[in-house]
């Protein structure tokens, strides 16, 4: 039983997506179904990193499977430092997806079906130790998530869904790019990422119109080019913002929350395992975006009046953080970066949860009048009314500021600390990006939840159970690891060491 | 006598094509009518037999005019599947009418004798009479809708593209007859080998086969039939004629080209141009051409069969990747693509026709918030569409990757870079198609269309077997490389 865990995790939320489409009425039915495979996977989940052992940079829980033998591709899932923190974030993320979507009334059969097959998709991209497996899974998180935005989004959800889908499928066709110039390169063909790793491409190279190219040059940017352009990464972060203007709060939680700290950890694994040698010269750059990110989301994120588009460039800021931490190439950086995408994962599903609730009291986002909102469109003195909101809000924004006590602290300051060897110049940019963010978070903070109580905000209702009980897990995770920080944390120092000592 | 039990696939074809004749010219009135059970039975029985003919071993009968090998009984496999899928999807269409249902068999079931005997032959007559005998049929099928202008359109440009390939083809053959003075491929290749022809004379015979097989696969330059037939047929008979039309193209121009113009090479399992001229490279522009034009003209198309027919252009040029790198998992990698599509294309036109008659449009405009009107329907036609075009979690995606992953180990990078960038633009025509069906879902919620049971058994019975193709795709693949090798060359 336990040897399969990795496996039923990933096939429970498949198998309830088609049993609740499937299950006749009476309509209650389909829901407990749905909820019921996501938490039994994300108990799955918890259980495999809670029976991990620490100390050991090894793959552990392995699973094995030859697929597609002439094509070396087999159904490899193993564990390590790496990924368990991921497994533990979309298990908390996506039982909440489907409670908070427990009275849609447009067609709640497909939104569970997606959110249960998105869940299905990024623990298998998570767990994967096949590339091909890898990218099988992680090309599909993209479709459920156009759906999602295309059926469920608001008034432009045609156009921001288009453009998210071209933007995915391009950065899907560079990644299968690479794929197969991996592949293609080693001799025996293998996808099996261990037999793969280690330099294996150092001193290769192909021909394409004539000329020569190194092999893990140009897969080392094929893959970051084709990661770049599914999450919020700059120059290339057009769509999301519409994203984020469009989508249903729920799927922002899933994106921002989820598929984003994935992208990142595809991103860790594919480079350090594969292309050590390359990350040595390509860390400068890597730093650049990341530091570029995070003034071109600090700066536009200043200017904004409304809670989507500041989700947004949150968002892009905290993603400039942890690339700050991955192109470090230092223990410290490295794992903060990865610790941060657990903490971000959880406080950005937060601040999005956050923002379905305001949405569904107010009907709006708007937090501020003037700019391109319309007059009277601005609530305030919601604190009063709702105190519980307040204070969790209070916690969400705490960590996603590292403020001490949150998850948030632990990630930014060994971000902090690990960038400052490599160029210490960019840690200033990076701590005055923080103190930007402060001012505009608790601009934010102040405009929604202090001050007197608008018409609007008058009207709004506190916490109910069922959100209360949404919120409960982000939460409390949020706080615990930010106070006891130390399992996650000894979970992913080993392999973080093994994988920076085959760069050094 | 021998000789009969190897071709008894193609006897009971012909069975059953005079049964369901007969029991149209005999009717007269009955409440009862039998002839889809007669045709699915007769096309049954004919599987049947190409299954046991595998054991009999390549060998030629007839004169060496006709070849039961790997190749041939592979795509005779694989016409008859269709030929029973095409029957089973028009019953439930009011296209095509159910008076003339009767007629619509025993053209499907003529059209698939045709096929199974192109596939078979050796001999270039017989290939080229059988091929215009199944497009002289395909001509019919287009053009069955009789009273829709479109479908007369269709057929009539049909027929003008297939004179005019059947021309070229002819002529290419003449002059390759006019050489080596026999019609059997392995003769003629023999011939080749024991006197090589002039650089001149081969480029003139490959350009005007590989023209007339550019008709018939619906590539570049002959492709302009291809979205306008799909269009203006019947969609049922879309959907065979989608298929049936370009698999016949290509399990001809398979024998053509490999049995005459390529020698086994060094290695295994793998093969050589022969002569001066690498036409290796022509095809591989014609493959090229294909997935761009085709992808490009999908991204403009108003209409959602319009569209599925630019996309069977690039996805000709798909095939041929396999075809032009010469060895045998190129080729398993082929028939790998074509049974998966076999099942996607009768799905997606099937459920096509289902719309067009729920909503009388196929306009994507027009098909607006489908998906919440008839929702196991639309979820199929995106599954369908995404094995179509290959994008995971579909099973389309592992063929995609083996074509590809053919181009790239022979050192056609720049043909995969081409490839890739078809499936990034068909991905996104098809996102056009799919959020047409999802967009406006609240606007139609309400009411949803009737349910049929025996239409969702059918899609289930579509899905069910593209899901074990992913999952067993192993041993897809080791089958058609066991077709594969167990061709004659």
């Amino acid at each position: 039983m336990s040897q399969h865990l990795i496996t039923l995790m990933i096939l429970l939320p498949f198998v309830g997506a088609i049993l609740q489409a499937f299950v006749p009425n009476p309509p209650g039915a389909g829901r407990w179904i749905a909820l019921a495979a996501s938490v039994l996977a994300s108990v799955c989940g918890v259980a495999l990193v809670a029976s991990l052992q620490g100390q050991t940079a090894d793959l552990q829980a392995i699973e094995s499977l030859p697929w597609i033998g002439s094509f070396a591709i087999s159904y490899e899932m193993g564990i390590d430092g790496l990924n368990a923190l991921l497994v533990l974030l979309v298990a908390i993320i996506f039982p909440v997806l489907v409670g908070y979507e427990w009275n849609q009334k447009l067609g709640r059969r497909g939104v569970h079906g997606l959110f249960l097959l998105l869940q299905c998709a990024l623990f298998g991209t998570v767990c994967a130790q096949d590339l091909f497996l890898q990218f099988f899974f992680w090309a599909f998180t993209s479709i459920p998530v156009y759906f999602l935005v295309a059926i469920w989004g608001g008034e432009e959800r045609e156009n921001a869904a288009f453009r998210s889908l071209v933007a995915a499928s391009i950065g899907n066709a560079l990644l299968f790019a690479a794929l197969i110039l991996i592949y293609y390169s080693v001799e025996p063909h293998t996808f099996a990422l261990k037999e793969l790793a280690g330099g294996r491409f150092s001193a290769r190279a192909f021909h394409l119109f004539g000329s020569e190219f190194p092999v893990s040059g140009v897969a080392f940017a094929l893959i970051g080019a084709g990661l770049a352009l599914r999450i919020p990464v700059w120059p290339v972060h057009g769509w999301f913002t519409q994203i984020a203007e469009e989508a249903p709060p729920s799927v922002l939680v899933a994106f921002a929350g989820a598929t984003v700290p994935v992208a990142i950890y595809v991103f860790i694994r594919l480079t350090y395992a594969l292309f050590p040698e390359i990350l040595s010269s390509a860390s400068g750059t890597i730093m650049a975006v990341g530091a570029m990110n995070l003034v071109i989301g600090g700066i536009c994120a200043v200017a904004q009046r409304s809670l989507r588009p500041l989700l947004a460039f949150v968002c892009l800021g905290q993603v400039g953080f942890m690339l700050l931490g991955i192109g470090s190439l230092s223990s410290a950086g490295l794992v903060g970066a990865v610790y941060q995408q657990f903490v971000v994962g959880l406080g950005l599903a937060g601040f999005a949860l956050l923002l379905g609730i305001v949405i569904d009291r107010v009907g709006h986002a708007d937090f501020m009048s003037g700019g391109g909102n319309k007059g009277e469109r601005s609530f305030g003195g919601v604190a009063v009314r709702a105190p519980t909101v307040a204070i969790v809000a209070g916690i969400f924004i705490a960590s996603l500021l590292g403020f001490p006590g949150s998850g948030g602290f632990v990630g930014n300051a060994l971000v902090m600390i690990g960038s400052y060897s490599a160029l210490p110049g960019l840690v200033l940019l990076a701590g005055a990006a923080v103190l930007l963010a402060a001012y505009y978070l608790f601009t934010m903070y102040r405009h929604v939840f202090l001050g007197k109580p608008r018409a609007e905000g008058a009207e709004f209702k506190d916490l109910s159970l069922r959100e209360r009980a949404l919120i409960l897990p982000l939460a409390a995770s949020l706080l615990a690891f930010g106070i006891y920080p130390k399992p996650l944390l000894e979970l992913v120092r080993p392999t973080v060491l093994t994988l920076l000592s085959t760069v050094k | 006598m021998s000789d009969f039990i190897l071709i008894l696939p193609e006897i009971c074809l012909l069975l059953t094509l005079i049964f369901v004749i007969v029991a149209e010219i005999t009717y007269h009135g009955e409440q009862v009518r039998w002839v889809k059970a007669t045709a699915l039975v007769g096309l049954g029985a004919a599987l049947v037999q190409t299954v046991v003919a595998y054991q009999y071993g390549p060998i030629q009968v007839f004169h060496q005019a006709f070849a039961v090998d790997g190749l041939s009984l592979f795509f005779k496999l694989f016409f008859i599947t269709l030929a029973a899928l095409a029957l089973i999807a028009s019953a439930h269409t009011r296209e095509i009418p159910r008076s003339r249902q009767a007629e619509y068999c025993a053209l499907v079931i003529a059209s698939t004798l045709g096929m199974c005997v192109a596939s078979s032959a050796s001999d270039l007559l017989l290939a080229f009479l059988s091929l215009q005998f199944v497009n002289i049929l395909a001509f019919f099928i287009a053009g069955y809708g009789k009273r829709s202008l479109h479908s007369i359109e269709a057929a009539v440009k049909y027929m003008i593209t297939s004179a005019v390939g059947g021309a070229l083809l002819l002529y290419g053959l003449a002059l390759l007859f006019s050489v080596t003075h026999t019609m059997n491929v392995y003769e003629i290749h023999r011939a080749l080998v024991a006197a090589p022809l002039s650089a001149e004379h081969t480029l003139a015979i490959l350009m005007l086969v590989l023209l007339s097989f550019s008709f018939q696969l619906g590539a570049f330059p002959m492709y302009f039939w291809m979205p306008d037939v799909i269009e203006g047929a019947p969609t049922p008979a879309s959907g065979f004629l989608s298929l049936s039309v370009r698999a016949v193209g290509l399990a001809v121009a398979l024998r053509f080209l490999i049995a005459i113009f390529a020698q086994p090479g060094s290695a295994e399992g793998q093969w050589q141009v022969l002569g001066s001229v690498d036409w290796t490279n022509i095809v591989a522009l014609i493959s090229a051409a294909s997935m761009l034009i085709g992808s490009l003209l999908a991204l403009r198309q108003e209409g959602a069969k319009r569209l599925i027919g630019n996309l069977l252009i690039a996805q000709t040029g798909f095939l041929l990747l396999g075809l032009l790198v010469l060895d045998q998992i190129g080729v398993a990698a082929v028939f790998y693509n074509l049974v998966i599509e076999l099942f996607s294309l009768i799905g997606i036109f099937y459920v096509l026709a289902y719309l067009l008659e729920e909503f009388k449009t196929d306009r994507l405009t027009g098909l607006r918030g489908m998906m919440g009107k008839a929702v196991p329907e639309s979820i199929c036609l995106v599954l369908f569409l995404l094995t179509l075009i290959g994008i995971p979690p579909m099973p389309g995606f592992i063929g995609k990757f083996t074509l590809i992953g053919a181009a790239v180990r022979h050192d056609r990078l720049s043909l995969a870079v081409v490839a890739i960038l078809s499936m990034t633009l068909s991905t996104v025509g098809v996102a056009r198609l799919a959020y047409s069906l999802a967009g406006d879902l609240r606007m139609t919620v309400a009411f949803p269309a009737a349910s049929s049971v025996k239409r969702q058994l059918f899609l289930a019975a579509l899905i069910g077997p593209i899901v074990l193709f992913g999952v067993f795709a192993e041993h897809i693949l080791n089958w058609a490389g066991k077709s594969v090798s167990f061709i004659l060359w």
